[in-house]
């Protein structure tokens, strides 16, 4: 299923970005990794992508302002914030979640089974 | 002794007045009846047969008697019989016509009829003839009232001030000009465990720490010297050989004329003011590990998750062996730096000892840093070191001043709410001091505030945000280490707290 799958990854640590990477990578899709927002919105612009999984605590950016700026971009994109601070029901990730900004949320540390889960349900989702 | 003198004087010169009356000089007795009259004592003349033969104007004004109430009458009939068996009167004049000699320094309590009593220091004087027979007998009587009511006085005002230095709950310690001991309150004895008997004639080095004998000597050499007052941090040692932490002012007492008669030293038990201060620290600390705490879970959770996701693809990866290497080599990596932000935590909320060691203040600013960075990364803030390569040692304690530097970096994180820049900056002023300043781009202390910032509760951070004690304690902190701290801060434009250390010489 996979080679045409692109996925994008923005967290600030390179070893996490490599550790969702070789997760993914598994199931054959195409996996673009990047530590800075700013550079993520750049890659966007230039090509299409499935789905981004965005760590919520960036240097550079704040990671739901992020989601949002991808969203305008491009809609079509489902988006997945992971982050090691939040909990699922803060209201800060429940509002986002409620407006429709990204598709869920996974708590670090996660199970890879959890995050290859994620992935395919959103890719199900977007073909309906 | 003077009184004596002077007995023996009028003694010679009655005799010689006695001779020349013998001769009957008129102007001698006329001059000696003069002298009689004026004199401020009471006078008494007895014969043999204890009759007085001569009363003074002085003893009949005193005793309100009359002159024919008191000449030519027996002893017994001219004083209460109550004073008569409390001196034994008659039997000392008569002691004294037999032996010749003088008998004096006794004291005699005197009421006359309707007067309040007076108190007389009285002496009994042969007075003899040519032939040195003892011809009669002089009483002598100083009306000495006035002094024993002084005297009282002065030991009153001197018991109150005893117990006043009896009962203070401070060490109240006198010493000679040279330093040893001469007195020694209850509350010096309580505190060290040595009696008085142990103190007395001692130097108070004695019973001080080793190394600080030589700073307490040389603190009361100054105090001889001529200096006036001095304060000094100097620890005991007590009997049961425990250190006592003191606080010592010294002050040096004089005469009239300005000379050095001794020395006072009121010391005071610093050991539960310690204890209460090192509580408050160690309760301030462990509320910045709470505000920590935030940053420290997201930081271990990375660590945490990347070394499990990279254990789940070992996993699922049995044929990849360059992966496999990479996984094992990411969950050594994860795991070493999760380790490590938990020391570090432990480390910093560890209570903190007494001692001072000499440090390097780079290393407890490198150290303070790795563990908040996290933290200050998620509140956007750059942290831009500018730490002086050759700095001396400073004398202190590092867990202490980790958490004066954390406190002051989460101050310039909060006033930095929108990001910025926190400069730290190591330097050496005039060789002797370390000046660490921190400086934001925040928003400032207004200026109403500044005075106010170094006092315990004040904080103008929202209720349950802030315990408004970091800087009272960070204060506190840097005065245990004899060092100062100052602040400068401009609204909108940024704050500058500088910290000043003395270097190891």
């Amino acid at each position: 299923m996979g080679n045409d799958i692109n996925i994008l990854v923005v967290d600030d640590e390179e070893d996490m970005c490599w550790a969702l990477e070789n997760i993914l990578k598994m199931e054959d899709y195409n996996v673009v990794t990047t530590t800075s927002g700013n550079e993520a919105l750049k890659i966007i612009k230039e090509k299409a992508f499935n789905i981004a999984f965005v760590d919520i605590k960036l240097p550079d950016f704040d990671g739901m302002e992020l989601a949002r700026l991808i969203k305008q971009e491009d809609s079509r994109i489902s988006i997945i914030m992971i982050s090691g601070y939040y909990y699922k029901d803060d209201s800060d990730i429940q509002k986002g979640l409620h407006d429709g900004i990204y598709l869920t949320f996974v708590g670090k540390p996660f199970d890879n089974v959890e995050i290859r889960k994620v992935a395919r349900r959103a890719l199900e989702l977007s073909k309906r | 002794m003077s009184r004596f003198g002077k007995t023996k004087n009028d003694n010679i010169s009655m005799s010689k007045l006695e001779q020349e009356l013998g001769t009957s000089e008129l102007r001698y007795k006329y001059l000696c009846n003069m002298i009689l009259t004026s004199i401020h004592s009471s006078i008494l003349i007895i014969n043999k047969g204890l009759n007085v033969i001569y009363a003074n104007k002085n003893f009949l004004d005193k005793s309100k008697q009359a002159e024919d109430e008191t000449i030519s009458k027996k002893i017994d009939q001219v004083f209460p019989p109550v004073i008569l068996s409390y001196t034994l009167l008659p039997q000392r004049i008569k002691e004294v016509f037999e032996s010749g000699r003088s008998y004096g320094g006794q004291q005699m309590t005197y009421r006359a009829p309707g007067l309040p009593s007076r108190v007389y220091y009285y002496s009994l004087v042969p007075l003899k003839d040519s032939l040195d027979r003892v011809d009669s007998v002089m009483l002598l009587m100083d009306d000495i009232t006035e002094q024993v009511r002084l005297g009282e006085e002065v030991r009153r005002a001197e018991r109150h001030l005893a117990s006043v230095v009896e009962s203070a709950s401070d060490i109240v310690v006198s010493m000679k000009p040279d330093g040893a001991i001469s007195t020694w309150n209850s509350a010096a004895e309580r505190i060290s465990g040595f009696a008085i008997r142990d103190a007395l004639g001692k130097y108070l080095s004695d019973f001080c720490q080793e190394d600080q004998k030589n700073k307490m000597e040389s603190t009361i050499k100054a105090l001889n010297s001529g200096r006036k007052v001095s304060q000094v941090e100097l620890n005991m040692i007590s009997k049961g050989k425990n250190k006592i932490l003191l606080f010592w002012i010294f002050s040096h007492m004089v005469d009239d004329e300005g000379k050095i008669m001794g020395i006072v030293g009121i010391g005071r038990d610093l050991t539960e003011r310690r204890e209460l201060e090192a509580q408050l620290i160690q309760s301030a600390k462990l509320a910045s590990v709470g505000v920590l705490a935030g940053g420290i879970a997201h930081e271990l959770r990375n660590p945490l998750c990347i070394s499990s996701s990279a254990a789940q693809i070992l996993l699922e990866s049995p044929y990849d062996k360059k992966l496999q290497k990479e996984c094992s080599e990411k969950i050594y990596s994860g795991i070493k730096r999760a380790s490590h932000i938990i020391e570090n935590l432990l480390r910093f909320a560890r209570p903190s000892g007494g001692c001072l060691d000499p440090i390097k203040i780079n290393d407890v600013i490198n150290e303070t840093i790795t563990l908040i960075a996290e933290q200050i990364k998620l509140q956007r803030i750059k942290i831009e070191k500018r730490l002086s390569g050759n700095l001396p040692y400073i004398e202190g304690n590092g867990n202490l001043l980790k958490q004066v530097f954390l406190n002051m970096i989460l101050n310039a994180a909060n006033s930095m709410e929108n990001g910025g820049t926190l400069t730290i900056i190591t330097e050496l002023f005039n060789n002797k001091l370390v000046g660490i300043t921190f400086s934001d781009t925040g928003c400032g202390i207004p200026e109403e505030n500044l005075d106010k910032i170094f006092d315990p509760f004040f904080t103008t951070m929202p209720v349950g945000k802030g315990t408004g004690l970091g800087l009272s304690i960070s204060y506190s902190i840097i005065k245990q280490h004899n060092g100062a701290i100052y602040v400068k801060s401009t609204v909108g434009k940024g704050s500058e707290f500088i910290i000043q250390l003395p270097a190891i010489k």
